[in-house]
């Protein structure tokens, strides 16, 4: 067991007018999660904090925050690798509703906003044929779990909320590599616009963060790429 | 109050919920349709299951193998013809999810693998990796929202039923960000919060997981069935009890004591198996009551292993290449490494059984319907008569499409028949749930809501176990009638409005509280041991079909205990006989073989 | 029924001017992109060479002696770090966005084709060919 420091943000939009800081202790041995820290806090010392969490395994993408300023998942980010004194702030780029809980309704709808399902005119009854390979071209961009941690590592949605943002494009991407799908010309659009693809200017540092190693750096960049050559062909269309 | 209109209310954004709401807006466009949960939907619980979802695939499966073995899986304690309706639709649903877009693993060819499974008969369980519900979750939650129709209403807690007469008209419900209560008025309103785990100690189920869904129903008259079988996943994690597939074993994995034995060899699921070859049905690959009750002897008999305090037993994997780990179990890898510090290819798992899920539930029939009219429910919350004493594992992935579509239809078919309800008297039950609320702020001198929490859920760790006993029961019923008294005392102690975490947590272990006294009530009456629930009293160690093939319905009683009732199983084909595993039948036997060569 | 005023009051951050030298990352991105400034230089002197050698042999003797200036050639080592610095990131990035092969396989093609253009241009002008 050793001891350690939270230094929590707290924000109380009844009481206060801008977000404080505000000091906990506690003990951690080499399994504990930030996340199980906070629990801790919020069982124990305070019941008015105030965070999102549920599966503790990573999968469901509530609990991110900000851990010594960089985007993590609080169930995947053990005290272990800290010293004893940890700052923990809410997701950044964000509008902070209470402490470390965020309004996501601007990510759900980018979310939204690329038509993320297949679209075809496939009316089978049995499953479309899909092999191995072309199911590894999308695949890795299918394990999005919604969790904004790239929203607060790229500077471009901070400054711009409106940009889509990395999960919204990578989800775009998703379905345009799916061999399944034939609805790439109704999602360019939105990724040629303004706030779409080129809203990017690969700082990268989602890439980084994201805890499923997504890399949604490439899939936007991808994305700029289709851009082009979506350009491109219009040209030469009447 | 705020008030608003829709015509069908879905409760839970899971994939139950979101099935639902998808069939409801396919089935009758017109209508406008209400999506509400109280976490955005794909945070809901569907997304940490892992294994698959089964149907019938293979050319040498059948509908009548499936059948065959869900019902011995149940201990024969499932309604016959639910669960041929339920085989008779998986596949097709299971296609319909392919459509949208599930990335299912595939064989070289292109078509859907399938994958062995706990106490199946063969190959049938399509499986997307080992993230199988994270996709179906997020495939039905992309595809949602390509219907205007499904309004969702993210992060509201549902407080309580809207009734007129015996007709449900709606839900009452508090918006999690600004702490204010809204009324939404219905024709139907389907339940599909999930289940319950969370009334447990050890469980591998999300926080979000607290039975809401069922004591909303019970609160109103609804039954609980078959709430005392609670089903302990073999291998969690020890302390966490995060959740380490079963497809683990489907792909070869195998159990080991501390001293590197395969001990199921010893309880009836015998004999080995050669290392890499899992046989259907045999040793790991037998069912999940099977498994955590084998554990449980081992412990008994010293033979567990010790983690950070924890007993616990290992998985090994090490046979298999880090290729194929990384392949077909690459979450399995990524959690076992965070979260006890294990590669899987080079060291064993320690692991150890936790509550995974609750078969029993909201009493349905097999449209879905509870007997309240313009009630549903489906999922985990619900009772379908699905899985009896005993789930099979990837059965309920493919439960909440079946039923998820159902339900949607049957609420749509209802609500664009039903006329509106006068909704004058729904203003006053409102009112009333308001100052409710109101009164539950306070303070207390040395109770809170984390340590009353804490004692339920050791409580029911200990009183209904993986074997119980008619002492324990008793005593764990005792608590839990003193546990009741202290809730009726307790204060939320946070006045606030915004995201009241404590105010929640509060109205949760609430409904918990219901839950957990339905299980206790049920599991003291059922005087037998089968599946999920056994008893250690004797003369109760064996299955008694003479008394007990029956349901067990609690009955909600305000500020008492449950009272129970019985309700015949529906038995169309198949007749009750011992349910066996291992080698003396099973796996090579692809008639209706499970009723000869018994063993104990 | 009226609709109560809400409790809410969600606190946006904004994001100052300085928001790049919070991180690491974002400091390597900032020099990542002013990587251009010292290749504007170079690409400065590169059009005055031309326009002199237009100009007639005066004007080139005196770009000459403008480009042999201690703080021209820091300069223009500069630009070829910089220069370096930059096709590193980019050939990195490459693989990512355009993963047509192993991204080692593409990162060292990069570097190899380069070479080879620079070996072959020097080879040009230093008049060995």
């Amino acid at each position: 067991m050793s001891e350690y420091q939270l230094l929590l943000q707290r924000y109380d939009p009844e009481h206060d007018n801008e977000p404080r800081q505000q000091r906990f202790t506690v003990q951690g041995e080499h399994t504990t999660s930030v996340l199980d820290a906070l629990l801790y806090v919020q069982q124990q010392l305070d019941p008015t904090l105030g965070l999102r969490w549920s599966c503790r395994m990573a999968i469901c993408g509530s609990c991110g925050i900000m851990v010594n300023g960089i985007p993590k998942l609080g169930c995947k980010t053990f005290l272990r690798d800290y010293h004893a004194e940890i700052l923990i702030e809410p997701l950044a780029h964000f509008a902070v509703e209470k402490d470390l809980i965020v309004d996501m309704t601007q990510f759900l709808a980018h979310l939204s906003a690329v038509k993320p399902y297949l679209i075809n005119d496939y009316s089978g009854t049995q499953p479309h044929k899909q092999t191995p390979a072309q199911l590894a071209k999308y695949q890795q961009f299918s394990n999005c779990i919604n969790c904004g941690l790239c929203y607060s590592a790229c500077p471009q949605f901070g400054l711009n909320p409106e940009f889509l943002g990395p999960a919204a494009i990578t989800l775009a991407q998703r379905y345009n590599l799916d061999s399944r799908d034939n609805g790439k010309a109704a999602r360019m659009p939105q990724l040629n616009a303004k706030n779409g693809a080129w809203g990017c200017t690969f700082v990268g540092f989602c890439s980084d963060v994201c805890p499923k190693q997504l890399d949604p750096a490439a899939a936007v960049n991808q994305a700029k790429v289709e851009s082009a050559k979506d350009f491109i062909i219009s040209m030469f269309k009447p | 109050m705020q008030i608003l209109q829709t015509d069908i209310i879905v409760v839970g954004g899971g994939g139950a919920g979101l099935r639902a709401a998808i069939a409801a807006a396919e089935a009758a466009p017109q209508l406008n349709i209400c999506l509400l949960s109280k976490v955005y939907p794909m945070r809901s619980h569907t997304v940490a299951a892992e294994g698959g979802a089964a149907a019938v695939t293979l050319n040498s499966d059948s509908a009548a193998a499936h059948f065959q073995d869900t019902v011995s899986g149940a201990d024969w304690l499932a309604d016959q013809p639910v669960v041929e309706f339920f085989v008779k639709h998986a596949y097709q649903e299971l296609v319909q999810l392919e459509h949208w877009g599930c990335p299912w693993s595939r064989l070289q060819d292109g078509s859907v693998a399938v994958r062995r499974f706990g106490g199946m008969k063969t190959e049938r369980t399509w499986f997307a990796a080992d993230k199988t519900g994270f996709h179906i979750l997020h495939t039905l939650f992309q595809t949602s929202l390509k219907y205007p129709a499904i309004k969702r209403l993210d992060e509201y807690f549902v407080l309580d039923l809207l009734r007129v007469g015996e007709q449900v008209v709606g839900v009452l419900a508090l918006a999690l960000n600004s702490g204010e209560l809204i009324q939404i008025q219905a024709k139907s309103v389907i339940l599909a919060t999930g289940g319950a785990g969370r009334v447990f100690h050890y469980n591998t189920n999300g926080g979000i997981v607290t039975g809401d869904g069922m004591a909303l129903a019970y609160r109103h008259s609804v039954a609980l069935r078959d709430m005392e079988f609670v089903q302990y996943h073999p291998t969690g994690l020890p302390g966490s009890g995060i959740l380490i597939t079963e497809a683990c074993r489907g792909e070869g994995a195998v159990l080991l004591n501390n001293q590197g034995y395969r001990y199921l060899q010893d309880y009836g699921l015998g004999p080995e198996t050669p290392l890499g070859q899992p046989e259907n049905k045999q040793m790991e690959l037998g069912p999940r009551d099977k498994l955590s009750q084998a554990f449980w002897h081992e412990q008994q008999a010293g033979r567990c292993g010790d983690y950070n305090g924890h007993a616990v037993v290992y998985l090994d994997l090490r046979h298999l290449s880090r290729t194929h780990l990384q392949q077909r179990l690459p979450f399995i890898c990524e959690l076992a490494t965070a979260y006890v510090d294990i590669d899987p290819a080079q060291a064993a798992i320690p692991i150890r059984p936790a509550v995974h899920y609750t078969m029993g539930g909201i009493a349905t029939d097999i449209n879905c319907q509870t007997t309240l009219p313009g009630l549903y429910a489906v999922g985990e919350c619900a009772s379908v008569g699905l899985h009896g004493a005993n789930r099979l594992g990837s059965n309920s992935l493919s439960e909440l499409l079946v039923f998820g579509r159902v339900a949607g239809e049957q609420a749509a078919h209802y609500a664009s028949q039903c006329p509106a309800a006068d909704s004058k008297a729904l203003s006053v039950q409102s009112e009333m749930s308001q100052r409710w609320l109101n009164r539950r702020f306070g303070t207390n001198a040395t109770d809170s809501v984390a340590k009353l929490r804490r004692d339920m859920t050791l409580t029911m760790e200990q009183g209904c176990g993986i074997y119980r006993t008619g002492e324990g029961l008793a005593h764990c019923q005792q608590q839990l009638q003193a546990l009741q008294q202290r809730y009726q005392q307790l204060k939320v102690t946070d006045h606030s409005k915004v995201f009241n975490s404590e105010l929640l947590q509060y109205l949760e272990l609430g409904f918990g509280l219901d839950v957990a006294q339905a299980i206790c009530t049920a599991a003291m009456a059922r005087t037998e041991s089968r599946g999920a629930h056994q008893r250690l009293d004797s003369g109760m160690t064996q299955r008694n079909d003479a008394q007990f093939l029956c349901h067990s319905l609690a009955h909600y009683q305000a500020n008492a205990l449950p009272q129970l009732s019985w309700q015949a199983v529906q038995i169309s084909s198949l007749p009750p006989a011992q349910r066996s595993y291992g080698t003396t039948d099973g796996a090579a036997d692809s008639g209706a073989g499970n009723t000869k060569g018994a063993k104990a | 029924m009226s609709t109560p005023v809400s409790a809410r009051k969600p606190y946006q951050p904004k994001l100052g001017r300085s928001w790049w030298l919070k991180h690491n990352y974002y400091r390597l991105y900032m020099l990542r992109e002013a990587t251009v400034l010292p290749l504007l230089f170079f690409l400065g002197c590169l059009l005055y060479g031309l326009y002199c050698l237009t100009q007639g042999a005066a004007h080139w003797q005196s770009f000459q002696l403008f480009m042999q200036q201690g703080w021209v050639i820091a300069l223009n080592l500069l630009a070829f770090a910089a220069s370096l610095f930059h096709a590193k990131t980019f050939f990195a990035l490459f693989p990512r966005v355009m993963p047509l092969a192993p991204a080692w396989l593409m990162i060292s093609g990069q570097w190899l084709a380069t070479l080879l253009v620079a070996a072959g241009l020097l080879l040009l002008f230093g008049g060995w060919l």
